[in-house]
């Protein structure tokens, strides 16, 4: 790696710490994932689970659901590993996702357990990160892992659809530590499993790796929404029928 | 029993062939096969196309006349009137990718889905592809009356068969001209499975508010899912979609004038 020759004082700390997220990122991007230390424990089949870690809770607004419980990322070692086949894998820290252009839009979660949720959603877009790193052309899919040890795939394509956000607020605030804090994505037009929490890396890849609930249940890798019924948490669970794709009600509005 | 009833005691002469059993056993498999009560055979709709009408290879004609439309406990449909059709002409299959990638070449498909319904076509995309071999969308009488016959049906295939199961969320499309037992009474295949399919027109219906209007295009008949089943989807069922999506459960079949 070229070390810089002449830096002007003020751009000084920050030149740095980005040389040294890319080194990192260079190191290994699964090995020495940023957060995963706090996800050391299992309790994927454990019903013993300590009260302040993120599980699952079925709260009236926004179900939460919590693949491996744990306690959350430590943003003191949190950073954002971008790489695989790229031009230029960086490492980003969470200031500097901030730096980035932000969307903001109204939509809807919809689970597999049949219910879904809305909410407002701002964070930025794909494309963003692709310009960054700019991929070799012969990598079609993405990998994208999470602090908890879950992880997701998707076709490159997938992500540069209209309205699939990398989320960092909720709801005018910043992502709660339930919702997938720092970083998650939103993907409208997949069900819920797809839509990843506390992101810690995106690898780009050729071949297309699977995803965590394909590999422990009855969902497939696409996940895209399929027409049929949904029972929305925000009105009383009615049923409702879909057309599948991005769910979204009229009374959304 | 009516009066030719045998009279108790009368067969005990008549030692029982075995060929008495077997005859009308013959006669059940037999009328089985013709009636379709196995549900491999749909039975079909004679149709004596006119003289002078060229029906291309991988069309079905549709004569004119009536059909019932929609169901009446369905608001959205047409509740189950007797609506006419002029004569067309309606692909026999859902288009295929290897059939999709001839128009646009930079399609591409894995060789062992050659010939699954090609997906992720937006609508306006399926008009293009229509427009370039004469053809148009279907409209949804036609859609329907092509799926369903004359006869009100709910199925294409007339009677209830439950959908092998594939998994939640596990959408697979199958080759366009694999399931011949679920064929339409005019012979149209992939009327209430695989994939959906783009419809010529705008979603609409009696009593619809001013803010759904002209933002939704019609598809029909694919598959519907719920938390862990998978069913086929009523020959009168009317789905909506945005135009610009592009799904892989969204797929498209063209329709023609007959002249």
């Amino acid at each position: 790696m070229e070390k810089p020759t002449k830096i002007k004082k003020d751009e000084a700390f920050q030149f740095i710490r980005r040389d040294f997220l890319k080194l990192l990122s260079f190191a290994g991007l699964s090995t020495l994932l940023p957060g995963r230390a706090s996800a050391k424990d299992d309790w994927r089949n454990d019903k013993n689970i300590p009260k302040q870690y993120i599980q699952n809770r079925d709260l009236p607004d926004f179900h939460i659901r919590s693949a491996n419980p744990f306690m959350g990322v430590d943003m003191g070692a949190w950073g954002l590993a971008i790489g695989g086949m790229v031009k230029n894998p960086v490492g980003l820290s969470y200031e500097d996702l901030f730096g980035l252009k932000m969307f903001s839009q109204v939509s809807r979660l919809k689970c597999v357990e049949c219910w879904s949720a809305k909410a407002e959603w701002q964070g930025f877009q794909f494309s963003e990160l692709v310009e960054m790193v700019q991929p070799d052309p012969a990598a079609k899919f993405v990998y994208i892992q999470s602090a908890d040890s879950y992880y997701e795939s998707f076709a490159i394509e997938e992500l540069l659809r209209p309205r699939v956000l990398f989320v960092l607020r909720m709801n005018g605030k910043s992502l709660s530590k339930d919702h997938g804090y720092p970083l998650r994505l939103i993907a409208p037009y997949k069900y819920g499993y797809k839509n990843i929490k506390y992101i810690t890396s995106i690898k780009f890849m050729d071949t297309r790796k699977r995803n965590y609930w394909a590999n422990s249940g009855p969902y497939s890798v696409d996940g895209t929404i399929q027409p049929g019924i949904d029972h929305p948490l925000d009105y009383n669970k009615k049923p409702l029928p879909i057309n599948g794709g991005e769910v979204f009600h009229f009374f959304d509005r | 029993m009516g009066p030719d009833r045998a009279l108790p005691g009368e067969n005990k002469s008549k030692p029982i062939k075995l060929t008495d059993i077997v005859k009308p056993f013959t006669l059940i498999l037999l009328s089985c096969f013709l009636f379709s009560c196995d549900s491999h055979e749909v039975r079909q709709i004679a149709v004596d196309v006119p003289a002078g009408v060229q029906v291309p290879e991988e069309m079905v004609y549709i004569p004119a006349g009536e059909f019932i439309m929609g169901h009446k406990e369905e608001p959205r449909t047409r509740l189950g009137e007797t609506v006419s059709s002029d004569a067309y002409l309606i692909d026999r299959y859902e288009v295929s990718r290897e059939q999709y990638k001839k128009f646009q070449p930079q399609h591409t498909f894995s060789p062992k889905s050659a010939l699954h319904p090609v997906t992720h076509i937006s609508y306006s995309e399926s008009l293009d592809y229509c427009k370039a071999y004469g053809k148009r969308l279907p409209t949804e009488i036609e859609w329907e009356k092509a799926a369903r016959g004359t006869d009100g049906r709910k199925w294409p295939w007339r009677v209830f068969s439950d959908h092998p199961n594939n998994g939640f969320s596990g959408f697979t499309s199958e080759p366009v001209d694999k399931r011949k037992e679920w064929i339409s009474p005019y012979g149209v295949y992939g009327m209430g499975h695989n994939v959906w399919e783009w419809i010529g027109e705008g979603y609409t219906y009696l009593g619809q508010p001013e803010s759904e209007r002209d933002q939704f295009k019609v598809i029909r008949g694919g598959l519907l899912q719920t938390h862990i089943t998978i069913k086929f989807s009523p020959t009168y069922f009317r789905n909506w979609m945005a135009p610009e999506s592009k799904l892989n459960f969204i797929g498209f079949r063209c329709a023609k004038d007959v002249v």
